[in-house]
């Protein structure tokens, strides 16, 4: 990957936002906008390259979430506990995705939606693993080999790091063998089978990659709020994280990290409009998606071209 | 037993009724229309806003209902559907739950998050026979099932208008070359559709209570009942609606009530594993 100017500019305005502001509400809110860009990151390897729809996202992060909870109270060390989260994430893709992703469309939409609502009803009425509604409280917090982050503001620089490690990933595998035999995948099933690519295990591959990306975020989520409780992966959130990739324009990785934060903190900036906000922000989606098929990304790009960057 | 019965199938037959709604417009547009489930709870609010806030008599606040809903079906038609002809079905998908999110919200502010009762439209002593008991209400939604199912059989199978949405969801250019009007039969699809919600609308809410937020499982429910039944086919629908209302019902009392909603997702996965295109066939394939 090139350094870009812009690339160079965007990670220094990053790593220096702590020190334009303590507000440690703001920080908390950007710290939940980077989780929430690694999982539509993850998201974007299913649906923005390899073409299939997937609400089992949220439950992914959910489920990475909960290991870990569970697993740093239970006792385990906390690179164990994250570990086993990951695994314990990477093995539910797996049981989901290789039976279910031959189903298309709708079928597949159904499919996700129902096991992310299966895995809901779990975590809400295994009560006494799972504290059902009112979640989880005391959770361990992060422990690197005896360092124990302390306040927004540590936390706010690994979640830059796994953010900047997540997009490099993605970076690179974009332009592999494997981020190509993806995208010939989403463009034509047919003509990718034709020139040897293997569909199936493509789309298995992403949907891995990605139940793994949310997986990570899952279990940073857990140990760094401390509090986890089934509203924050519901459905819904599986939409939203849909929505984000959407506005932010599939398949594009500056798109999905705008995208996420941009729909994080807007709801935080629009909390004057009450109930209005949702309506307007499904008339936004719907606007977004009949007007600008390519989201935010889209219309980066096209000043790209204009400034002779070729595509 | 017998009880159980007689409450899964009355529970089914609404499954089965919101789910030929979900029919009408896939088997004219091959959309499947995520907000179906928000059209059902915005049929029982209509019908509560008639018949308790106006005062309406139940009889005509149905109808009001049903008016109210095909008029919807058309603006829905117009926000969802127009803007996105020939775009990837995933869009679409994303789409219609944007709109059941707008719908769902709107309901909120005009009509609050507090449930709500609306009158049966029916009254008397419940039937009883061999110690089972059926209340008029569930008489009268089996009874509404029955008449709908009918209807719209004769209307899809045996009038001009059937065929031309078969014809229009065959191939949409070349029954616009030969002159049917696929417009106006889009719109009567998406408004049939949307009415046949509100009815299951109407239906649900006296012995459920209406609430904003009851659109969304039970519009997920009607899409499992397409999916076991095979999408698109009417015997199908109708058949995995019951059903799905007898397994839970059955399910609720004899293995957990807490996973009553698992069952439906539980029993969709197992058919797609095993018979991809639902127990019934799917009527056209799918477009890719």
């Amino acid at each position: 990957m090139r350094i870009s100017p812009y690339l160079a500019l965007v990670a220094a305005g990053a790593l220096s936002i702590p020190l334009l502001t303590h507000d440690n509400y703001v920080i908390q809110l950007l710290n939940i906008a980077i989780l929430n860009a690694i999982v539509v990151l993850g998201l974007n390897y299913t649906t923005g390259w390899t073409g299939q729809i997937n609400f089992g996202q949220a439950a992914f992060y959910g489920l990475g979430a909960y290991s870990t909870a569970l697993a740093t109270k239970f006792g385990l060390p906390w690179i164990a506990a994250s570990f086993s989260a990951i695994l314990v994430v990477a093995l539910a893709s797996l049981v989901l995705g290789l039976p279910t992703l031959r189903l298309r469309t709708h079928y597949l939409a159904m499919t996700t939606i129902g096991f992310a609502e299966i895995v809901r009803l779990i975590i809400v009425h295994w009560e006494p693993v799972t504290g059902g509604t009112s979640g989880l409280r005391d959770i361990p917090g992060i422990d690197l080999l005896g360092w124990h982050p302390q306040g927004q503001i540590q936390h706010y620089y690994i979640m830059i790091a796994v953010l900047a490690l997540a997009v490099v990933v993605a970076a690179r595998i974009r332009h592999s063998t494997v981020g190509r035999a993806m995208i010939a995948t989403k463009d034509s099933e047919i003509a990718a089978e034709q020139s040897g690519v293997d569909t199936l295990r493509m789309k298995l591959l992403a949907f891995m990659i990605g139940a793994i990306y949310a997986g990570i975020a899952g279990c940073l989520y857990a140990s760094s709020i401390r509090f986890i409780s089934p509203d924050s992966f519901s459905g819904t959130q599986a939409v939203f994280l849909m929505t984000m990739l959407i506005v932010g324009g599939m398949g594009s990785i500056p798109g999905c990290v705008a995208g996420a934060l941009a729909l994080t903190i807007l709801p935080e900036a629009l909390r004057f409009l009450g109930q209005w906000y949702l309506v307007l922000y499904g008339l936004g989606v719907i606007g977004i998606i009949a007007l600008l098929p390519g989201g935010l990304a889209s219309v980066i790009s096209v000043r790209k071209l204009r400034w002779g960057h070729p595509q | 037993m017998g009880q159980l019965i007689v409450n899964g199938l009355a529970l089914g037959s609404i499954y089965a009724l919101v789910a030929l709604g979900l029919l009408m417009i896939f088997n004219t547009v091959q959309i499947v229309n995520f907000a179906q489930g928000q059209l059902l709870m915005l049929g029982a609010f209509i019908g509560i806003s008639s018949a308790v806030t106006q005062e309406l008599p139940i009889a005509i606040a149905w109808i009001v209902t049903m008016a109210a809903m095909a008029l919807i079906g058309i603006v829905f038609m117009v926000l969802v559907y127009l803007p996105l002809r020939g775009r990837s079905p995933f869009l679409v998908i994303l789409t219609t739950i944007s709109m059941g999110i707008v719908l769902e919200n709107l309901a909120l502010i005009i009509w609050g998050p507090l449930p709500v009762s609306l009158p049966s439209p029916v009254h008397g002593a419940p039937l009883r026979f061999a110690g089972v008991v059926i209340s008029m209400h569930q008489a009268f939604t089996f009874a509404t099932l029955i008449v709908v199912l009918t209807l719209q059989f004769l209307l899809l199978t045996r009038t001009r208008f059937g065929i031309l949405m078969q014809a229009t969801a065959q191939d949409l250019r070349t029954a616009r070359l030969v002159g049917i009007p696929v417009q106006r039969t889009i719109a009567v699809a998406f408004a049939s559709g949307a009415v046949l919600s509100g009815i299951a609308g109407l239906l649900v809410a006296p012995t459920y209570l209406a609430e904003p937020t009851m659109g969304g499982s039970l519009g997920l429910k009607a899409f499992v009942v397409s999916v076991i039944g095979g999408f698109g086919s009417l015997p199908g629908a109708v058949i995995g609606g019951l059903s799905l209302g007898l397994i839970e019902t059955f399910g609720a009392r004899y293995i957990s009530s807490n996973f009553r909603d698992a069952y439906a997702f539980i029993i969709m996965i197992g058919v797609l594993i095993a018979w991809p295109r639902g127990l019934f066939g799917e009527k056209t394939s799918e477009k890719v």
